[in-house]
Parts: C-alpha cells; sequence; structure tokens
C-alpha cells in the first residue's frame, strides 16, 4: 500500500523506512519557532530545566515577534527583552517588532524547504504546509524539548484528501472555498488528520491564495494541511532559500496508491461568497443569506489573509470610495515585505483615502491585546479565521469572510456580496 | 488509580475560553492558575468551589483553537486530577501529556452527570461511576504518552530516557 505525504516525511524525519497512522514516531526538526506569546514561557520552562545548556542548532531556532507588537505594556516589553537576550545567549535568530507574521517571515527569509518539520508556539503553523512542509503548532514544553534535544514525539495522522475541482466565479476566492469546506467537515471533522489539497483549482492557485487554505485546517481541528508545491511555488521557495535544497532534499509526493481515510470531492465552480456566522468558523453561510447586517467595524489581515494579493483585491474595491460613515476600518500587512510592496504598489493612497486605519505588520485582531478590539455588543467582519466567543472583546460578534467581502462591507456599512459594489 | 468529583461540560470548547487571550503575557503559574476557564460559559461555580483533586469530563473537541500551553497549566493548578473527554483537540491533548496532566478519552463521556463520583484507571481505560454503580470501558493511553504522564511529563520523560529513542 502507498503513503500519504505526511508519512512520508514523518518515516524520513524519523530514519525509518515507513511509518503508519497513529504510530508515535521520535522526529528530527528542522526548525523550532517561538513567539512574544510563548517563547517568554518557555524561556523559563528551558532554564529550568537545562540552565545554560546550549540549545540543539541556534541556526535552527527562531523567535518571532507578531502578537503584541510593537510591546503594549511593561509586563509584554519585558517578555520581548527576555526573548531578545536568550536569542543572542542562544545565537538563535530572532524577527524583532519590525517584521511581521511569524510563518510569513520563515518562509519570506528563506527558513521553510518542503518536507522539513517545523514546530511553533502558533496553532496556525500549518499553513506552511502551503509550501510543502510539516509545520505544526505546539505548547511550551515540546519547544522547550525541541530546543534541547532537536527531536520530538509525533503521533502519526491519518490522512484525509479534499480534491478542489471547477473554476472559480469572479470575486470568490481560496477564503470562500475553505469556509465551503468548514462548512461541509466542521470544526472537528479533522480532529488529528492531515489534509491533502488536490484538484485542478488549487493547481491554479498562487502562494496567498494556498496559504489561506492550508492556515484553516487549524479551525477543522486538522494536525496539517499540504499541497503539493507546483513549479512557480518551488521557484519562490528556491529564491528565498538561496541555496540548492532541491539536490540535497528528494522530493517527496503521495504515493497513487496511498491510503486516505476520507476523500471528500468539491467542486466550487457555483460557488457564492461565503461567510462564517457568530460564533464558529463552520457557522458558514452564502453571503447574500445574510447580506444587509450592519457593522461597527472590518478587519483586513491575519496570517489567513494577509498578504500582498489580498491587499491588492481590497485595493481594487476601495479605490475612489471611501467607508461607511461611523465604521472603523483596520487594514494590517501580514509582514513588512508586504507592506513595502502594497506602498510601492499605491494601496496605501487608496486605503488611508477611504478612511481606513493601516497599522504595522502583526497579526493584530486575532486576539485580545491588539488595538481594535470590540466594544459589547459591537459586530465585525473579519478576514481572520477564528470568531469564537469572546476572542475579541466580551459581548461581540464577528464574522470571517473573503477580503472581497469585506472591503465591499466596509464600503456599505452592512454586510455586501462583493460583486453588488 | 484516581477518584474524584465530576464537572461537567460541554463540546467545542476552546482556548480562549479555558485562558482567554488577554492572560497571555503572564509567565507565571500561580498566577495563571487564577484565570482557569474563566471564559467558558456556565463556569462560574466551578470557578468559585473547584477542588483539588476533581476531575473535568467534557464532549468533543475540547481545547480546540490556540496552542497556549497556559490552558493546561491553569487546570493543573486548579488541582484538576484528570481530564476525560469525548474527544480532546490536538495541541491541547499534548499539552496536557507534556505537563503530566492525566487525560482519557471517552465516547460516552455524556453518560456521567455534573456532581457524580468516579472512579479511573488511565493504563486500563476503566471508569468506574461510584454515583451510578455503572461501570465502562474508555480507549487505554498509548504507552508512550502513558509513559511520558507517569514521568511526570515530558522534559522529565526526556531526561529519564535520553538517549533511548
Amino acid at each position: 500500500m502507498g503513503k500519504t505525504i505526511v508519512e512520508k516525511i514523518l518515516a524520513r524525519a524519523s530514519h525509518k523506512d515507513e511509518v503508519y497512522p497513529e504510530e508515535r514516531v521520535w522526529a528530527d526538526l528542522d526548525l523550532v519557532v517561538m513567539r512574544d506569546f510563548g517563547g517568554p514561557n518557555v524561556i523559563l520552562e528551558y532554564k529550568d530545566a537545562f540552565g545554560e545548556k546550549p540549545v540543539f542548532d541556534g541556526n535552527k531556532v527562531a523567535f518571532t515577534f507578531d502578537l503584541h507588537v510593537p510591546a503594549r505594556d511593561e509586563k509584554v516589553a519585558k517578555n520581548q527583552a527576555e526573548c531578545r537576550e536568550f536569542a543572542k545567549l542562544m545565537g538563535a535568530k530572532l524577527f524583532d517588532v519590525n517584521t511581521g507574521i511569524g510563518q510569513h517571515i520563515l518562509f519570506e527569509h528563506g527558513l521553510v524547504k518542503p518536507w522539513d518539520v517545523i514546530i511553533g508556539t502558533d496553532s496556525h503553523m500549518n499553513l506552511l504546509g502551503a509550501l510543502g512542509a510539516f509545520a505544526t503548532g505546539v505548547g511550551t514544553t515540546d519547544i522547550t524539548a525541541g530546543l534541547a534535544y532537536g527531536r520530538l514525539w509525533f503521533k502519526v495522522p491519518k490522512t484525509h484528501k479534499y480534491v478542489i475541482s471547477g473554476k472559480l466565479k469572479e470575486r470568490v476566492g481560496a477564503k470562500d472555498v475553505i469556509l465551503s469546506v468548514l462548512k461541509k467537515v466542521k470544526t472537528d471533522g479533522a480532529l488529528y488528520k492531515a489534509i491533502e489539497f488536490t484538484g485542478n483549482a488549487i493547481d491554479e492557485m498562487n502562494l496567498a491564495e494556498r496559504i489561506t487554505l492550508t492556515s484553516m485546517v487549524t479551525e477543522m481541528s486538522g494536525k496539517i494541511g499540504f499541497i503539493e508545491p507546483n513549479p512557480s511555488i518551488l521557484e519562490f521557495i528556491k529564491i528565498r532559500v538561496a541555496s540548492e535544497f532541491i539536490s540535497d532534499v528528494e522530493p517527496i509526493n503521495a504515493d497513487n496508491d496511498a491510503e486516505y481515510e476520507r476523500v471528500i470531492n468539491f467542486d466550487v465552480s457555483d460557488l457564492e461568497p461565503q461567510i462564517a456566522c457568530p460564533h464558529s468558523p463552520d457557522n458558514v453561510k452564502d453571503v447574500k443569506e445574510v447580506a444587509g447586517t450592519p457593522m461597527n467595524q472590518v478587519f483586513i489581515g491575519s496570517c489567513t489573509n494577509g498578504r500582498f494579493e489580498d491587499l491588492k483585491v481590497v485595493a481594487e474595491i476601495l479605490k475612489g470610495k471611501h467607508i461607511k460613515e461611523g465604521l472603523r476600518l483596520i487594514i494590517v500587512p501580514a509582514t513588512m515585505e508586504v507592506a513595502r510592496a502594497a506602498l510601492e504598489a499605491g494601496f496605501y493612497d487608496i486605503f488611508l483615502g477611504a478612511g481606513a486605519v493601516v497599522t504595522n505588520p502583526g497579526c493584530a485582531l486575532c486576539t485580545t491585546g491588539h488595538p481594535g478590539i470590540l466594544a459589547p455588543g459591537e459586530i465585525m467582519i473579519s478576514t481572520s479565521n477564528r470568531n469564537f466567543v469572546g476572542k475579541l472583546g466580551r459581548g461581540a460578534q464577528v464574522y470571517l469572510a473573503s477580503p472581497a467581502t469585506a472591503a465591499a462591507s466596509a464600503i456599505t456599512g452592512v454586510i455586501t456580496d462583493p460583486r453588488d459594489i | 488509580m484516581i477518584k474524584g468529583r465530576v464537572w461537567k461540560f460541554g463540546d467545542n470548547i476552546d482556548t480562549d475560553q479555558l485562558y482567554p487571550g488577554r492572560y497571555l503575557p503572564i509567565t507565571d503559574k500561580q498566577e495563571m492558575a487564577k484565570h482557569a476557564l474563566e471564559g467558558v460559559p456556565g463556569a462560574a461555580q466551578f470557578i468559585k468551589k473547584v477542588q483539588p483533586g476533581d476531575i473535568l469530563v467534557v464532549g468533543k473537541n475540547f481545547g480546540c483553537g490556540s496552542s497556549r500551553e497556559h490552558a493546561a497549566i491553569a487546570i493543573i493548578g486548579k488541582g484538576i486530577s484528570l481530564i476525560v473527554a469525548e474527544s480532546f483537540a490536538r495541541i491541547f491533548y499534548r499539552n496536557c501529556i507534556n505537563t503530566g496532566l492525566p487525560v482519557l478519552e471517552f465516547k460516552e463521556a455524556k453518560e456521567i452527570n455534573q456532581g457524580d463520583e468516579i472512579e479511573v484507571n488511565v493504563e486500563t481505560g476503566e471508569i468506574k461511576n461510584l454515583t451510578t454503580g455503572k461501570v465502562y470501558k474508555a480507549s487505554p493511553i498509548s504507552d508512550l504518552e502513558l509513559e511520558i504522564m507517569k514521568a511526570g511529563g515530558l522534559l522529565n520523560y526526556l531526561k529519564k530516557t535520553t538517549g533511548n529513542w
């Protein structure tokens, strides 16, 4: 019987000929990542357990600051200072408050290669499956162990295959696709599973769109989502990694006779713009079913929809227009590289002219603690990935949608199908 | 063998409910414990009255959402001796094992009621409901996870076994 991508990656990383679903393996780690949140807890735990012992390989350890950037209060400032000091001591890489969302920074800086095994203190690490890497979110004890030993235990997941076919309609994008998948699969439908996305609708997707899909595997409780890198993705990685990684690592692809626990076919040709209503990412409806619902705020950004291609759609829709009076629009590029590209493309002129607040790159409105959270009773449409109760302010409601739907709704002040603008 | 009084909660309780995001900068474990389950609807009684040794019995996908280990640490800080769930979200499950908090998956968790006293053998998966007299068999935990849990968590386990894995 053939093997899936995750089975092959974990077999290689654990030095075995083959591994089987449910088996526990110890895999070598290619990269261990901490953030300004989680990082300080790891440092305490590491020092307590191992004192000043050097980490397994400073070149394979990175800190990324993306949650409370720049530091919002004294405690956060102290946490970040501790991370900087530890990174220096251990020879680890550190991406400071002027960089952006961790996973995006990692691949922009060439630290992510297909078939790598990566762990980080971020439940959306798995978006790196858009580059073919096995990356998964873990807690601080896993990171501490990874730092010391360079290996970690994993349960080999069963794999589900989602075949996405068809040609998307105008202003319907990857976010609408993944929300429609969530509607079917539900928030616990991929619990412990690896997901392989294939199909002709995926083949044509660029990196930003692939990231939108793989990031929201987390919301299905999946362990990892993979998309086999096509030549243009591999070319992007080659430029960033600046080494002949392809020559020293044999490519990993799923076998034709690989065993999947579940295969689901999605035809997206007739897909309408989708929206996840409060308070669950799987409470998904067609936008037109809830069109007209009034909004207080719109957030465009996050690890799911904060790339240049996302902002480009927003700029196209906002060009020459102004947001509804009384509504707040907050736009946050994923990284500084994205911000600079948006600036050069003239998007900032459009955004600021439309009345938006554009903040520095980071995770932004993914959790309380970032400027822009909501008052009780307020309603927001967000391009992020979660709308759990209270996550962005007690008593607030959050809808999840595409950048196109969010931008269109910012203009009208109510939930709006982007084709109606 | 773990024996204790049951606190019952439902499906899809996420880490923002178990440990709200506004407390993420906290690094002190005792301080984290003060916020355990603070965002869970209907947890007011739990927060007031939970006692060391009590057991959580919960529904599907418990601990979904973020990777914050704070959630597991805060629950340990409250003295919870065991979590029995219909299913766990994967990162939260790892965090419990890695911090030595016993966990067990039990498909019929809904059969156990709030306030029941139960006795659980994590190694065999046997659950005795001392209040109703019923006996159940849950799926036993894997050998590796059991060893990590028994060692008191991942770091203790690795220190004991380095070189053997």
